[in-house]
């Protein structure tokens, strides 16, 4: 005996069905519809799927020949619980609703089997709930090991690349070093500077230099010293400034004290005199007259591609607004690959060269001098790092809470500098031309909601604690 | 399912192809020896050699030569002090001629005040 024949002994099928003829795709019972027929499966192949409203669809089972569905809803009454659709062209004999009840009333054996199958289900489903309910607790934890996976290793790459790198730094700028350069207080330094008995030089780049400097101070940047001492030189005998003259070095920041470096670097050259402007580092403003010129602002670059993918985050301010979209998966799935690949082009603009991104950090004049070397080291590969975590899906909310806090930390020194109108760039994906805007403001509080999304609804394609979870699993 | 150790692996290849092709243009068109048009800071003239391996000098006469890294991006030189600086140096007429700005800074074109002319006297 077949199981089909088995299954269908009672139902006297010849005498209560009719044969329904379905080709490979048709959907023949839609979840959430009323229950009409209840089916049994002749030849072909079936599946029965759930989906939620956002469109997630988990695929339960597959049906063959000798099967049956249809009939949880026929007995409970209520509508139809799942989708059933054809894999394959098949038959099927369709019982109505009538029909069904009136062989369970004439078939006692059926009814106590549809019980059994409906009993083992039940099992069953609890059983899937609870290992589905584990598996959701685990992939939304989030532990300090995640942290510390990310954050140590981003550490170790930074270290040991910088080990190897041609362009290496020290981690930490002019440590333990001795400049063995005599300070001048203010008031000493403005009296001399009334009686034009010393030359002023201010150490900083030239555009800090051309905002606003000392009357008369002559520009020596630090950074292009070796280029421009020879001209520096040049200067002096043209001013016929003696060799005894006092050179008052200034223009040193909490982040990195260029006006102290530029001193010892002229001492070098066997200026005798040279002296660097004692007191706070902007002290001078106030207190000798100033030579400003307002309004240069730094020029934009073109950027190319990472130029064109800053309009993403700024444009999912308006998925945002749409409730069924902020929350959906699917979103945070794009976005993870939106933030990862610009994480990942940010890491990329500084990792080869961290001098370069070491003076950006310096402009902004929030990092002490200590600290300005290993953030500009440890910085790009914690965003490669988080960046390639969102892309592969491991670890992402850990990920995504990483790349939030480095938004957060860029907005405020973004903000910063434009109120306190420095002359800089902005260090985020280029080495230049990149101008310090509410532009840029706008696309990092962009990025910081894509991973407050990515935290809160993230789910799919993501390989975590249980596996890789993709978009259809069969439970 | 996905292996951990399939997708680590991935991940190390990315990262190295990353890194890889981060290297920019070739060098090659803007190889050779170039020479201020103008004396500079009343000494004489500077010349600049481009190398291929990435290096370059800077020499002006009567001076010790100062060593600089250097990229092509974009059909633009990029030379890197040992501090960090950058300073930028747009070729023309068929890469004999360079203008390099001296402000530090990326200006869409060189600001006179602070430019200097290098013409090619040697091709490498």
């Amino acid at each position: 005996m077949t199981g089909l024949e088995e299954k269908t002994q009672g139902l006297k099928i010849e005498e209560v069905g009719r044969e329904l003829r379905v080709p490979s795709g048709t959907r023949v019972v839609k979840q959430g519809d009323p229950p009409h027929h209840f089916y049994v499966i002749v030849s072909g192949k079936l599946k029965v799927y759930r989906e939620t409203h956002d469109g997630i669809r988990t695929d339960l089972t597959e049906l063959g020949p000798g099967d049956y569905f249809g009939e949880v809803a026929l007995v409970t009454g209520m509508a139809r619980t799942a989708s059933v659709e054809a894999v394959e062209d098949s038959v099927l004999i369709q019982v109505s609703k009538e029909e069904f009840d009136a062989v369970l009333d004439q078939n006692p054996q059926l009814a106590r089997k549809l019980i059994h199958t409906l009993a083992t289900w039940l099992v069953d489903g609890d059983r899937r709930l609870e290992q589905e309910t584990v598996h959701q607790v685990k992939l939304r934890q989030i532990s300090w090991f995640d942290y510390l996976l990310m954050v140590g290793l981003s550490v170790i790459l930074a270290l040991v690349f910088n080990l190897y790198n041609d362009n290496s730094i020290p981690l930490v700028h002019g440590w333990g070093e001795k400049d063995g350069v005599q300070e001048i207080s203010p008031d000493q330094a403005l009296e001399l500077y009334r009686q034009q008995k010393a030359v002023f030089v201010d150490a900083r780049k030239n555009n800090f230099y051309d905002q606003r400097h000392i009357k008369g101070a002559e520009n020596l940047p630090l950074l292009f010293f070796d280029l421009q001492f020879p001209m520096f030189q040049f200067i002096l005998q043209q001013k016929q400034v003696g060799p005894d003259t006092p050179i008052i070095v200034y223009g040193g920041s909490s982040s990195r004290r260029f006006d102290r470096e530029l001193a010892r670097r002229l001492m070098e050259k066997d200026f005798s005199r040279v002296l660097v402007l004692a007191g706070n580092p902007d002290g001078w403003e106030k207190i000798f007259p100033v030579e400003t010129r307002p309004g240069k602002a730094v020029a934009a670059m073109p950027l190319g591609l990472p130029g064109y993918i800053e309009w993403i985050p700024v444009s999912i301010f308006l998925l945002f607004l749409l409730p069924p979209v902020r929350r959906s998966p699917y979103l945070s799935a794009f976005c993870r690959v939106v933030l990862g690949v610009i994480f990942v082009q940010f890491a990329l603009s500084k990792i080869m060269r961290p001098a370069v991104f070491a003076l950006n950090v310096v402009d902004y004049g929030l990092m002490p001098e200590w600290g300005v070397n290993l953030w500009s080291l440890i910085l790009p590969w914690a965003e490669l790092v988080s960046g390639l975590f969102l892309v592969l899906g491991i670890r992402t909310r850990a990920a995504a809470t990483i790349i939030g806090a480095m938004n957060l930390i860029f907005i405020v020194g973004l903000v910063n500098a434009i109120f306190l109108e420095l002359p800089i760039n902005c260090g985020c994906v280029g080495e230049a031309g990149e101008p310090v805007t509410w532009w840029k403001v706008l696309k990092n509080a962009g990025m910081l909601l894509m991973a407050v999304q990515i935290f809160l609804y993230d789910r799919l394609f993501v390989l975590d604690r249980g596996g890789f979870i993709w978009r259809e699993r069969k439970i | 399912m996905i292996q951990r150790p399939l997708l680590l692996i991935t991940a190390m290849a990315v990262i190295l192809g990353i890194l890889t092709a981060g290297c920019g243009e070739s060098r090659d068109p803007y190889v050779g020896t170039y020479r201020s048009l103008q004396p500079y800071a009343g000494k004489g003239h500077i010349e600049l050699t481009l190398k291929e391996n990435g290096e370059a000098t800077w020499k002006l006469e009567g001076e010790k030569p100062v060593k600089f890294k250097w990229k092509v991006a974009e059909g633009h030189l990029w030379l890197y002090t040992r501090e960090g600086g950058i300073i930028h140096v747009t070729p023309s007429e068929g890469n004999k001629k360079l203008s390099v700005d001296m402000t530090g800074e990326w200006n869409p074109s060189c600001p006179a005040h602070m430019c200097l002319y290098f013409e090619r006297v040697e091709v490498r």
